[in-house]
């Protein structure tokens, strides 16, 4: 096993791979850019090492930084989290030639898996269903356009080294396809440091279901059943579930056994996830294999009762599977929201800054991944996921409500989140019902208002407003009720009415 | 004491004393009694009539932000927001002509040339900020009188990245 890892990430997943490692008694390496010093994942590790400054590819995608750092730390193995060099073949090669433990695949199947055209060559081949598209990378925009005729508008644009929707773009009609096709590719640039991009066709309102696999280095391999991450917005996931409610168990398990086939013909190990997209009919497309730890991973580790994070570390030190797929099933439904800094009134833009004050939800079934804390900066340059809310409960009406709940009990103050109109989307009729599709914010909650602000919630406001503003010449109240109370309310403001100057 | 403040740029009024134990608020039609304290820094519980309410505050200069039953408040002090308030009218022209990145971000493309003209809607500028690009619009008609922000540039939303001009 382990000695120390060294954590290649920031936010919530840094903090949450962390956590992990402290349980299994293994030493942490933090890394951080100039604008993380004060984050979280840098006050919990066990050691913390500056990369470079706030643009990511000068720290957190730097490979030959990040690999000289675990050198000089003496970590054996490196986390990625997600995003950054999660997925990055070149990354992975480096660190086994410089003898260092990449906890993910093997740099040939993810150099495979990670290559969305050729993958989609491998699973045609091995007779898995895709949807239907280009299959090699353009050389120019004619292609694209005569492309795009054959299979026929609306063309969804993807990134070839895609993933979490970014380089995403659904265009409509061939006016838009150039003006699209740059966005694309300027996204993917940045964010995957790769601008190839291709055509796919565009299936509409389809069902999102992933399969989780775990796969060890002795050819063993297992998947951990689905999760439905159908309500998206702009490509991006926000709510995540298990199960689903559109599978059957028939279903259920072909889906299942088309994944572990396609980890076994991608020769994968670790852990993985396979996307399919559903269609209305049922019929399951392979969409893409995430070659990493997912975002919506803890639904499955509560339905599960498995720790993901443990077996990747577990499968990378070379340990066998420690269950078999007939020891494997679901318990009860659990549910993920994901906290993003983004303002839901304003077309979801980023929403950068501090942050005043945070209250995390609590509660039997509720689990909180978060990177932030009362006081922590959210930098411009990063994605906009905060934390995520997951819960856990015997049926979904319930994890609804539990949802519901927990949602209700957060507060972050200080920069926009997207808690309320997460809380508007699993209180939703539709969502309740189990009618969730691709398509569901923008069907049921396009012109999103917010909740209405009441009288009495607009007295209560002025009311707290001005009691704290009577106190404010004070910090910190609560630290010492007495001597405020003393100091306070002094005969000068028994007074009443009255004002120095008279004015009013 | 009487107090004013601005929430969503419209003037409220209130005032609040304190008698014995309670504070007695009135806002021009009711005038009741109130229990409220302190449950921690960020945090005031208040009893109105045997009815519990919590809200969650946090303040940063002249700003207060609040979270209550579900509902999310920006107030500010009057002074620090007079200025706005008795603006008005003209901003909205200004605003319209002095072209912002509706966040902090950082300006990937500009997309038109000094003296250029625009039509409503037409792209101006792209700007990114954790990792979205943003278009950003022209909400007029008219042409570029001066650019004032470059590839690169890291901009916030309080400085404008473009200038425009209505056309007479």
């Amino acid at each position: 096993m382990f000695k120390k890892i060294l954590i290649a990430n920031r936010g919530e997943i840094a903090v949450r791979i962390i956590k992990a490692c402290q349980e299994m008694g293994i030493s942490t390496v933090a890394v951080y850019s100039e604008v993380d010093r004060e984050s979280l994942h840098v006050q919990m590790a066990d050691e913390a090492f500056c990369i470079g400054p706030a643009p990511a590819v000068e720290s957190y995608l730097d490979m030959d930084g990040i690999i000289q750092t675990a050198h000089a730390a003496r970590a054996e193995a490196v986390h990625p989290g997600y995003g950054f060099l999660a997925e990055n073949a070149e990354f992975d090669r480096l660190c086994e030639k410089k003898n260092i433990v990449f906890i993910g695949p093997n740099s040939k199947a993810l150099k495979l898996v990670g290559d969305k055209v050729r993958s989609r060559q491998t699973m045609e081949k091995a007779g898995v269903s895709i949807i239907p598209g280009m299959k090699r990378i353009p050389k120019d925009l004619s292609e694209f356009e005569s492309e795009a005729k054959k299979i026929g508008f609306p063309v969804m644009i993807k990134a070839s080294a895609g993933g979490g929707g970014k380089g995403m773009r659904v265009v409509h009609s061939p006016k838009d396809l150039k003006s699209g096709l740059e966005a694309g590719m300027r996204e993917a640039k940045s964010a995957f440091g790769d601008e190839s991009v291709y055509l796919e066709k565009y299936i509409e309102e389809p069902r999102h279901v992933e399969f989780q696999v775990l796969a060890d280095n002795h050819g063993n391999v297992v998947h951990l059943f689905e999760r439905e991450c159908s309500i998206q917005r702009r490509h991006q996931k926000i709510v995540e579930e298990t199960p689903s409610q559109a599978l059957t168990p028939e279903l259920r398990a072909r889906m299942g056994e088309t994944a572990k086939k396609v980890m076994q013909v991608s020769g994968y190990n670790n852990a993985g996830t396979v996307e399919f997209l559903l269609d209305k009919d049922k019929n399951f497309y392979f969409l893409e294999v995430n070659a990493r730890l997912q975002v919506e991973h803890p639904v499955t580790e509560l339905t599960m009762g498995v720790d993901l994070v443990h077996q990747q570390i577990l499968i990378a030190s070379g340990e066998k599977l420690p269950f078999k797929q007939e020891d494997l099933s679901q318990r009860g439904h659990s549910i993920e929201c994901r906290i993003y800094a983004e303002d839901p009134l304003n077309n979801f833009l980023p929403s950068s800054g501090r942050v005043l004050f945070l209250k995390e939800p609590k509660g039997p079934g509720v689990r909180h991944d978060c990177g932030i804390f009362s006081g922590s900066n959210v930098p411009i340059y990063y994605d906009p996921i905060l934390a995520k809310l997951i819960v856990w409960a015997e049926d979904r009406e319930m994890a609804c409500q539990r949802m519901i709940h927990a949602l209700g009990d957060y507060v972050i103050l200080g920069i926009k989140t997207t808690i309320d109109f997460l809380k508007d989307v699993i209180a939703h009729p539709q969502f309740q019902a189990g009618n969730t599709t691709t398509s569901f914010i923008r069907k049921h909650l396009g012109g999103w208002e917010g909740k209405k602000k009441t009288e009495e919630g607009l007295t209560l406001a002025l009311i707290a407003s001005a009691f704290d503003s009577l106190n404010k010449t004070h910090t910190g109240p609560a630290v010492n009720r007495g001597a405020l109370r003393k100091e306070t309310f002094s005969p000068w403001q028994s007074l009443g009415k009255w004002r120095i100057g008279g004015k009013k | 004491m009487e107090f004013e403040f601005l929430i969503d740029n419209e003037l409220h009024t209130l005032s609040l004393e304190k008698k014995e134990d309670v504070f007695v608020v009135s806002d021009g039609e009711r005038t009741y009694e109130v229990d409220i304290q302190y449950v921690s820094p960020n945090a005031l519980s208040i009893l109105i009539e045997g009815q519990s309410h919590l809200v969650y505050l946090a303040r940063d200069e002249d700003k207060k932000f609040l979270s209550l039953e579900g509902q999310q408040f920006l107030i500010q002090e009057p002074q620090a927001g007079e200025a706005a308030y008795g603006k008005g009218d003209e901003r909205s022209l200004e605003d319209e002509l002095l072209v912002k990145a509706p966040m902090p971000g950082k300006v990937i493309k500009i997309s038109v040339s000094e003296n250029e003209e625009v039509r409503k809607n037409q792209t101006l500028a792209i700007v990114e900020a954790m990792k979205m690009e943003n278009e950003i619009k022209s909400t007029i008609e008219g042409y570029v009188k001066k650019i004032l922000a470059a590839p690169g540039d890291l901009v916030d939303s309080e400085n404008p990245i473009i200038e425009l001009a209505t056309k007479d």
